[in-house]
């Protein structure tokens, strides 16, 4: 889900509603940046977050793994909602590839 | 002395905003610039011990202009370099680097000394570093001593270490270092200096980026002497010993004739391996034991306060005798000294004093040094005369200041046979 595309009416913004809901982890109280898949790039973006954030997380992705021993969902009124979505590790993680781009920059001079 | 190249077109100016800029265009191929800042170890307050350290290793770090890969690569591909040093008083940044390639590297100086970043992640990667130089530290026994008698010296200011103490390695963060920053390099308090830059260029530098904040910051406290004493009992069999008592502040006449002093009595020995005939500390302490030992005088001189006196390295069973040998040995210096002593001593020094100026590093520090503190230039032919004026009377007044003054003493090694302070 990009964040630089254009916010170009409320169609848009209906489809990422709907999607969001449909892709279902919102119902484990998880937010999108939870279930980012770990390469290196996210895993030092992740190392850089600072200590309450990171402590959040792992509180989530715990909560999230135990609902899904129990094969259970969250109340509906828990499920993460589109707009309460936080994209925390977005930052840190745009930095962390500019970094690598700029060493790759510079090692083909 | 006027063979001495291109020293007389030295310029300093000072800008409304306090900078100082001084600069020497000495014509050669290689140029050095300097950021110097009085925000050493001894601006330091009780809440962030140590974040001079932390600072002194960041220098490297991110900036709002330019990354940490960036910085190390930038200067590396001029083949400049970048380093910081810090002391008591002062923090000096400096680069160097081909002439060419002077707009290069200044503008990662001038990224590094006024807009750091300090990214959280970046300043907790400095703490293995942090122990690394501590530890390089602890390796030599001088440094301890040195640190310790000032420890045990002063009350406050120059009693802070230039290493972070233990229980602050890894918790200064990068809030400490900006709020550092922002107290304590400010315009007032710095001074841009360059040797073989033009002086506009360097003004216009000074003009455009070196004034975000202006003022003085916070106002460092007065040294106050006490007088103490440390040991550090450890298995060394050689005792590292220092004895001193408070001496002259820079700048001050008192300063001069206390490192003349210090050259009367012994500075280091001025022939590899020899027998270091013309220090009297050495001759002396050498009737007082077989042993292998050094003795020489220690000097330091800072804004408000300095310190003065014996630094001895001597085997544990001797220390004793070492020691009041080599006190000993001031004592008789306020009776008087020769004449021929007295020219010796000064001639000494002013080699010392010139030969430093030889290096760009030794010539930029001592331009800074003067920018920083006065704004005054002293050329060489100044100070070689005001060593000059260094009467014999004055030097037996300093040797006078120190044997009757209260003593600060520091000793590492095995201390069995080294006395206290009070048993001197």
């Amino acid at each position: 889900m990009a964040s630089r595309a254009p916010a170009t009416g409320r169609l848009l913004v209906g489809f990422r509603k709907w999607y969001y809901n449909a892709a279902g982890f919102n119902k484990i109280g998880l937010m999108r940046d939870d279930t980012i898949h770990e390469d290196s790039d996210v895993k030092e973006a992740l190392r850089r977050l600072p200590e309450k954030v990171y402590n959040d997380r792992m509180f989530r992705l715990k909560r999230a793994l135990d609902l899904s021993m129990k094969q259970a969902v969250m109340p509906k009124e828990q499920w993460t909602q589109y707009e309460e979505d936080v994209h925390y590790l977005e930052p840190y993680l745009e930095e962390v590839i500019r970094e690598r781009k700029e060493v790759e920059e510079w090692s083909k001079k | 002395m006027k063979g001495i190249r291109g020293i007389s077109k030295l310029s300093v100016t000072k800008l409304p905003s306090g900078l100082m800029i001084a600069s020497l265009d000495n014509y050669f191929p290689a140029s050095r610039i300097g950021v110097f800042v009085k925000a050493g170890c001894r601006y330091e307050s009780p809440e962030n011990q140590g974040v001079t350290h932390l600072l002194r290793l960041a220098a490297n770090l991110t900036t709002k202009g330019a990354s940490a890969f960036r910085i190390c690569r930038g200067v590396e591909a001029v083949g400049g370099s970048l380093g910081v040093t810090s002391s008591r008083e002062n923090m000096i940044y400096s680069v160097d680097c081909l002439r060419d390639h002077i707009d290069t590297v200044m503008e990662y100086l001038i990224n590094v000394t006024t807009a750091p970043e300090f990214r959280p992640w970046e300043v907790s990667d400095l703490t293995p570093r942090v122990k690394m130089d501590k530890a390089l530290a602890a390796q030599t026994p001088q440094m301890g001593v040195i640190e310790g008698v000032h420890g045990a010296a002063y009350k406050n200011a120059l009693s802070n270490s230039l290493y972070c103490p233990d229980y602050m390695v890894g918790q200064v963060n990068a809030d400490h270092m900006h709020n550092f920053i922002q107290n304590n390099f400010t315009s007032a308090r710095m001074a841009l200096v360059g040797l073989g830059v033009d002086h506009n260029v360097l003004k216009q530098v000074g003009e455009q980026f070196l004034n975000i904040r202006s003022g003085m910051g916070t106002a460092g406290t007065k040294a106050q002497y006490r007088g103490g004493e440390v040991r550090v009992q450890n298995g060394s069999s050689l005792v590292h010993s220092v004895v001193v008592s408070e001496g002259a502040a820079v700048g001050t006449d008192e300063a001069m004739a206390f490192s003349v002093l210090q050259h009367v009595l012994g500075a280091g020995p001025h022939v590899k391996r020899g027998s270091n005939p013309t220090s009297k500390l050495f001759q002396g302490v050498a009737k007082a034991t077989a042993d292998p030992f050094d003795a020489s005088a220690f000097n330091s001189n800072y804004s408000d306060s300095g310190l003065f006196g014996v630094y001895t390295i001597s085997q544990s069973a001797a220390a004793g005798d070492v020691i009041k040998a080599a006190i000993s040995q001031v004592k008789a210096v306020t009776g008087g000294v020769s004449e021929a002593d007295l020219t010796r001593a000064k001639t000494q020094l002013k080699a010392e004093y010139l030969m430093s100026l030889e290096s760009s590093e030794g010539l930029l520090d001592a331009m800074g040094l003067q920018a920083l503190s006065g704004g005054v230039y002293h050329s060489p032919e100044a100070i070689a005369q005001k060593i000059d004026s260094v009467s014999a009377t004055d030097v037996a007044n300093a040797a006078n200041k120190f044997v009757s003054g209260k003593k600060s003493m520091a000793s590492s090694g095995n201390l069995i046979k080294t006395p206290f302070v009070d048993e001197i």
